[in-house]
């Protein structure tokens, strides 16, 4: 019962999130115009580069660079959903409503999340029908992958979320994580390259950061055609799962703990 | 003696006094609230009146648990507001101003879709909920119009139907008609008075510093003053007790003010229980009046034979009573009421 109740909020937020989106009729056109503008800007860059990956996922440039994008495309929505529906009169009103903390974020990030997922098929069929993108996909591990991206994200979420309450700006934690991702995530090239463009060792720091773990599974299961039952494979999946199962907890009680300070000190309604 | 502190009914209550320090911008520490103590009964318009920041909103904040207090019990239907949240929130809905919560692009009553999924209603109920609401608001023919379209009165008739989406029996108000136009307002208090609780028995708190909407609309009321509650009882008991003074105005056939009416006003300010005596003299120099700030018990006889010593001609008599703003300035402005009448009841 309470489940069925659970899923019906979601779907509430849903629903809400893309009737109030499909009002915005200039805005619809000029996001979907953005995607294919950004499949094509970033498959011509990876097609001059034409660059034989050979580290870690065995790929060429083309096809590690779009999938990549895709990806990033994929996991902004969740690290930016609820931060951006955020408001104090809101939050007021919606923490009346005495739903859940997962219902609650779950429900804020999930028509991004479905418009980032509806936006993931164009830019892997136009990097495939175009720059000649090859994918050796794996489902239960693809699967896999974005479930523990998914909780490793909805936990950074939460994390964001409790400390933007309190802070009533940008969390210095999440900003800085999103920095240092641009830089040691290997969103634009494998992360072992840091070792050879610093010095050797540097590219340990990327592993201990949550979005390294989402862009190499997720790699992993689309272009290397990985079985879950590798040891090699599971183990590094396993990693990935750790650092999902510390997160999870750890953004529920960071969440739990700003809206309360909020609440003692007053200032849940404040912006 | 848990159950002995708890209240019953459709009630809400804090005891021992409720505590609530909050942050200051500079890190100081204001204390919101310093011990409230009251009780507000089944069925009945509880008020809560107080300058700016005297706490209202903030005592309203912690009955619908949005803010934690420091020190002291308050319960919701014998639901602890810090300890049982859940069951508070199941018992009283909130109708905030501040917290809008609707989406500017979707309609009347998408948005209240979108709040009955939240509180887990049933479809058909939610549905039969939302245009009975509608309806007892008045808003169901611009039902399907987008939010953004709602002028300032309808966006607050749409707040209180999420408020009453739940059918709880107790409903809180911040200042439920600030920004509504006085036609507006007046249908509003209707609502809340004669639908709402003498129809449907359902228990309002609420906040205002409309002090004749409080007279018009409230069983009892509580003066709150920098955090603390300086007076409770019913309007007219408050108006009674809490005010020292009267008017007493009277209208006289106009004669030329001349030299003697000043020792007039001198003998009359002089006559014990007259605190101020004011004529009325036109642009021609007649005396058209006098009105008179008198203590509200004193015999009027001395003031009458006074005036008719020096033969002033009367052409009416008649007291004002002491209104609740009376009684507000006499306990939160500057005229203080005396120390005995600024205990907490």
């Amino acid at each position: 019962m309470k489940v069925s109740i659970a899923l019906k909020q979601i779907m509430a937020f849903t629903k809400r999130d893309f009737k109030s989106w499909t009002t915005y009729k200039t805005s619809v056109i000029t996001q979907l115009i953005s995607i294919l503008i950004g499949v094509f800007s970033w498959g011509v860059r990876a097609s001059y580069v034409q660059r034989a990956v050979s580290e870690m996922y065995d790929s060429d440039y083309i096809s590690f660079l779009i999938v990549g994008i895709a990806i990033g495309n994929l996991i902004m929505p969740l690290v930016q959903g609820v931060e951006r529906r955020l408001n104090p009169w809101t939050l007021e009103t919606i923490l009346m409503t005495n739903m859940s903390t997962p219902v609650f974020v779950i429900g804020n990030v999930m028509w991004n999340y479905l418009f980032s997922i509806i936006t993931f098929v164009p830019y892997l069929v136009i990097g495939v029908l175009v720059f000649g993108v090859e994918m050796n996909v794996n489902i239960p591990a693809t699967i896999l992958a974005f479930l523990i991206s998914a909780a490793i994200l909805m936990g950074l979420a939460m994390v964001s979320s409790g400390l933007r309450i309190v802070t009533k700006s940008t969390d210095p934690v999440t900003w800085a994580i999103n920095v240092l991702q641009n830089l040691f995530s290997g969103i634009a090239f494998p992360v072992v390259y840091l070792d050879t463009i610093f010095f050797p060792g540097v590219s340990t720091f990327s592993w201990f950061l949550p979005q390294t773990w989402v862009y190499h599974l997720c790699r992993l299961a689309i272009l290397t055609n990985p079985s879950i039952t590798d040891p090699g494979i599971a183990i590094q999946f396993l990693k990935g799962l750790i650092f999902a199962v510390v997160l999870l907890p750890v953004g529920y009680k960071t969440f739990k703990w700003g809206v309360n300070r909020a609440k003692r000190e007053g200032t849940l309604g404040h912006y | 003696m848990r159950g002995h502190h708890r209240g019953h009914g459709n009630s809400i209550r804090s005891l021992d006094g409720i505590i609530k320090v909050i942050k200051g911008n500079q890190g100081s520490f204001i204390e919101a609230l310093g011990g409230l103590d009251l009780q507000v009964e089944e069925g009945e318009i509880f008020g809560i009146l107080g300058p700016n920041g005297a706490g209202k909103t903030t005592l309203i904040k912690i009955l619908c648990t949005l803010v934690l207090h420091d020190e002291g019990e308050a319960y919701v239907n014998s639901f602890d507001v810090q300890k049982e949240p859940g069951k508070v929130l199941d018992n009283l809905q909130a109708v905030l101003p501040g917290s809008r919560g609707f989406t500017w692009r979707l309609s009347g009553r998408q948005n209240l879709e979108f709040y009955a999924l939240l509180y887990g209603l049933e479809d058909e109920a939610a549905r039969k909920r939302i245009d009975y609401l509608l309806e007892l608001t008045g808003l169901l023919e611009r039902a399907d119009d987008g939010y953004q379209r709602y002028s300032t009165g309808m966006q607050r008739k749409l707040l209180l139907c999420r408020g009453l989406l739940r059918d709880t029996p107790i409903i809180l108000f911040d200042e439920p008609t600030t920004g509504l136009d006085p036609y507006s307002a007046a249908e509003f208090r209707k609502l809340l008075r004669d639908r709402l609780v003498r129809e449907e028995g359902k228990t309002i708190l609420m906040s205002t510093h409309n002090l004749s909407e409080a007279q018009e609309m409230c069983d009892r009321i509580a003066i709150l003053d920098r955090g603390k509650i300086i007076a409770c009882d019913t309007p007219d008991n408050i108006r009674y007790k809490m005010v020292d003074t009267s008017q007493f105005n009277v209208a006289l056939h106009e004669n030329a003010y001349v030299e003697r009416h000043e020792e007039m006003l001198a003998q009359l300010q002089g006559i014990t229980g007259v605190y101020r005596v004011t004529p009325d003299i036109s642009h021609e120099g007649e005396l058209k009046g006098l009105s008179f700030r008198i203590d509200k018990d004193m015999d009027l006889s001395a003031i009458l034979e006074s005036l008719l010593g020096y033969e002033l001609s009367i052409k009416a008599i008649n007291s004002e009573e002491p209104t609740l703003e009376d009684a507000f300035i006499s306990i939160t402005g500057s005229l203080p009421a005396p120390p005995w009448r600024r205990h907490r009841r």
